[in-house]
């Protein structure tokens, strides 16, 4: 009897060594030197929330970033093979250094699009620039990350500073607001964008009044509580405010926007491109969401005719219609393509790293060049508003 | 200052959310008073209640726009939902993970870590089966925010908060009633007492425990449902930190204590909320557990002591 259940134990156990040594064997085999049909196999990695709240956002990237690999193996005329891997950090700066350490272990990845987040990107990009890994990030925006002087930091997005001032001159000069209620998610993506926001919105003569409100536990965006939300839409109410601008993700965006509908709040909602996401509507509710204002430094395809085969391509792919940040990874991954092109089946990561320096490739969202800190060139924001139940673009914010 | 002014206004959403940590906190004090040990997967009964509750009223409600009467009924359904699907993975929980460790002995940490590892197992099995996603509650009645149910003091009170605070007292009034009047409370009183005594005078012990284990999942699983209501939404990972909260409202009043669950529950509600219009949001953890720790130095056993057993 005893020694049944020792068995039992044992052999699940024995069999999840083999597998995972077999694994480990394979990853050996297949190592620097590896190579399918003569030619040196290149991965690039991606690293974004593939799990939790903000998974959706992780997959709109995610698929963008396979499909690019795919259509470049199709031409054929690459001198090397190039495969997609991933590594999922939930959007989280606890997880990213792990995800980093994946992504860098595997040798055969020699360039990586991501991380996604910026609190995530915050926490793992010194494990890259030590492993002279560079990484191209489609969506992280706070500005704090270009000035760490990290070699191996590129984004294909403008930063906060952009974005935050842009909002400002948008809300008081365009919609002609006075007193803003400005709230920022505690995260390291919020806090700087709100700060962006509110000292422009000042300089125009607005009257703002900030509060910091940490993003809950419910969306894993922080250690606040859903509960929170009524008592902050009635400090919002006290405050006669005519719009509330909101630094943070769509997941705690919608509870707020929910608790402010239920106080008999019905001035404006503002956000950022951590909101832009038909899910917003989606959890807050149609009516709710409905005239909400939202930027993003991304462009709006839809209209597009360049990018129509891509979002074409993209549907059959991922089941599901681009979204926010799925044209900029596309970009990403293919400036990383393009520079792996010109440096052929010699390319090293240093090498990579060296070369996106002076990379000019044309994307379908913008032209693709890096400024000396790894941010990119030109400063577009678009806003965006939820009409009838969609977002829809109403073209750059100055304009 | 923050105390005088919009007062009122902070206080109406400060008892509602405590009507829902008072339904939580009473699943832990229960359980507290029979086994002496804190479940820490209540927190994943709440959440299986949420999406119980979900799931049947979406379902019933359908394309419609429910309003008058038949909002009622929805509500109704939906909080049956939650508090049957609560109860029974309360019930299978004390199956799997307590009984077995009772059987053979097992010191306390064992049950500790079973709980805990029930919580994870349950709430990442939620995550896979239901998306990472939050889920959206269909509406069982309309409301026009511009226009509250009622005021009191001058501070609006709308239909959601009214209906949480209403369906928290039916279900708290009840509870105590069976505590205190029925044969099954007398049950749960004499093993919170002294279980070895209640054993020799008759008390089937397992049969007790097993429904303690249910009446808090049913109080837990319907707080699940309205917490779903108020926010309009439910996730997998919903469960954490209100679980986390009713627990200390539980230590709050005196763990063991039903009343006292309930009197740790409101208040925790509305002191948070009143921190939240003192000092703003990102304080309202620090001021409220500071409060906490404040009420444990003068008053070590919680505000009504620990004393389920005794005439609760």
């Amino acid at each position: 009897m005893n020694q049944r259940r020792f068995v039992a134990a044992v052999i699940p156990l024995a069999v999840a060594g083999l597998v995972l040594s077999a694994c480990s064997s394979n990853k050996n085999s297949g190592g620097q030197g590896g190579s399918s049909g003569g030619k040196p196999v290149f991965k690039i990695g991606y690293e974004g929330p593939l799990s939790g709240g903000n998974a959706q956002l992780g997959l709109n990237m995610k698929y963008a970033v396979q499909l690019a690999i795919n259509e470049a193996n199709a031409k054929g005329d690459l001198p090397f093979t190039l495969q997609y891997t991933e590594a999922d950090d939930q959007g989280s700066g606890d997880k990213s250094p792990a995800a980093a350490q994946q992504l860098i272990d595997d040798k055969q990845v020699i360039a990586v699009v991501g991380p996604a987040f910026s609190g995530a990107t915050k926490a793992a990009e010194p494990k890259f620039a030590d492993a002279n890994l560079a990484t191209v990030s489609p969506s992280a925006t706070s500005p704090l990350l270009a000035t760490q002087g990290w070699k191996t930091f590129f984004r294909v997005v403008a930063d906060d500073n952009a974005q935050g001032p842009a909002d400002a001159d948008y809300a008081v000069k365009k919609l002609g607001i006075t007193n803003i209620f400005a709230i920022d998610d505690a995260s390291a993506y919020g806090q700087p964008l709100e700060k962006a926001f509110e000292d422009e919105a000042k300089k125009n003569g607005a009257q703002v009044t900030h509060q910091s409100v940490p993003g809950t536990t419910q969306c894993q965006a922080g250690s606040g509580n859903t509960q929170q939300y009524p008592a902050v839409a009635q400090t919002i109410k006290a405050s006669g405010a005519q719009l509330v601008f909101y630094a943070g993700y769509y997941c705690d965006f919608a509870l707020l926007a929910k608790a402010l509908h239920q106080a008999g709040y019905t001035g404006k909602l503002f956000s950022d491109d951590g909101s832009l996401d038909p899910k917003y509507i989606e959890q807050a509710g149609a009516d709710v969401a409905e005239g909400t204002y939202i930027s993003c430094a991304c462009a709006d395809l839809s209209n597009d005719p360049k990018a129509q085969k891509f979002a074409a391509d993209f549907k059959k792919l991922a089941g599901f219609p681009i979204s926010v940040y799925s044209a900029e990874a596309y970009d990403a991954t293919n400036t990383i393509i393009a520079v792996l092109k010109e440096l052929g089946a010699s390319a090293t990561r240093a090498k990579v790293v060296e070369k996106l320096r002076t990379v000019d490739y044309q994307g379908i969202t913008k032209e693709v060049k890096f400024q000396p800190n790894g941010n990119i060139s030109g400063n577009a924001v678009y806003i965006y508003q939820v009409q009838g139940g969609k977002i829809v673009s109403l073209g750059l914010a100055g304009s | 200052m923050c105390l005088t002014n919009h007062f009122w206004d902070y206080f109406v959403p400060g008892i509602a959310n405590g009507f829902l940590y008072a339904l939580i906190a009473l699943g832990y004090t229960l359980v507290y008073g029979v086994l002496q040990l804190i479940n820490f997967a209540h927190s994943e009964v709440f959440m299986s209640g949420g999406f119980g509750g979900l799931f049947v009223i979406n379902w019933a409600i359908a394309d419609r726009h429910p309003h008058g009467l038949s909002s009622v009924w929805f509500v109704l359904i939906g909080i049956i939902a939650g508090a049957v699907t609560g109860g029974v993975v309360a019930f299978v929980l004390e199956r799997v993970a307590y009984r077995p460790l009772r059987r053979r002995h097992a010191p306390k940490l064992a049950f500790l870590i079973s709980a805990i590892g029930m919580s994870y197992f349950l709430y990442n099995l939620a995550g896979k089966e239901f998306g990472r996603d939050a889920r959206t509650m269909k509406p069982p009645f309309t409301v026009t925010p511009s226009k509250p149910l009622f005021t009191i003091f001058g501070a609006s009170v709308n239909l959601y908060d009214a209906v949480i605070a209403l369906s928290a007292i039916i279900m708290l009034v009840l509870l105590d009633r069976l505590v205190q009047n029925t044969r099954l409370g007398q049950g749960i009183r004499a093993v919170a007492q002294d279980a070895d005594t209640a054993a020799l005078m008759g008390v089937n012990i397992d049969r007790v425990i097993s429904q303690t284990f249910v009446i808090g999942g049913l109080l837990g699983g319907a707080a699940g449902f309205l917490f779903g209501l108020g926010t309009a939404g439910v996730s997998y990972t919903m469960g954490f930190t209100p679980g986390l909260k009713a627990f200390t409202a539980a230590v709050l009043g005196g763990i063991g204590n039903i009343r006292g669950a309930m009197l740790g529950g409101l208040l925790l509600g509305v002191v948070e909320n009143l921190a939240s219009s003192c000092f703003g949001a990102s304080w309202v953890d620090v001021v409220a557990f500071y409060i906490l720790v404040l009420v444990l130095l003068v008053r070590p056993m919680g505000l009504l002591g620990e004393r389920l057993g005794r005439s609760a």
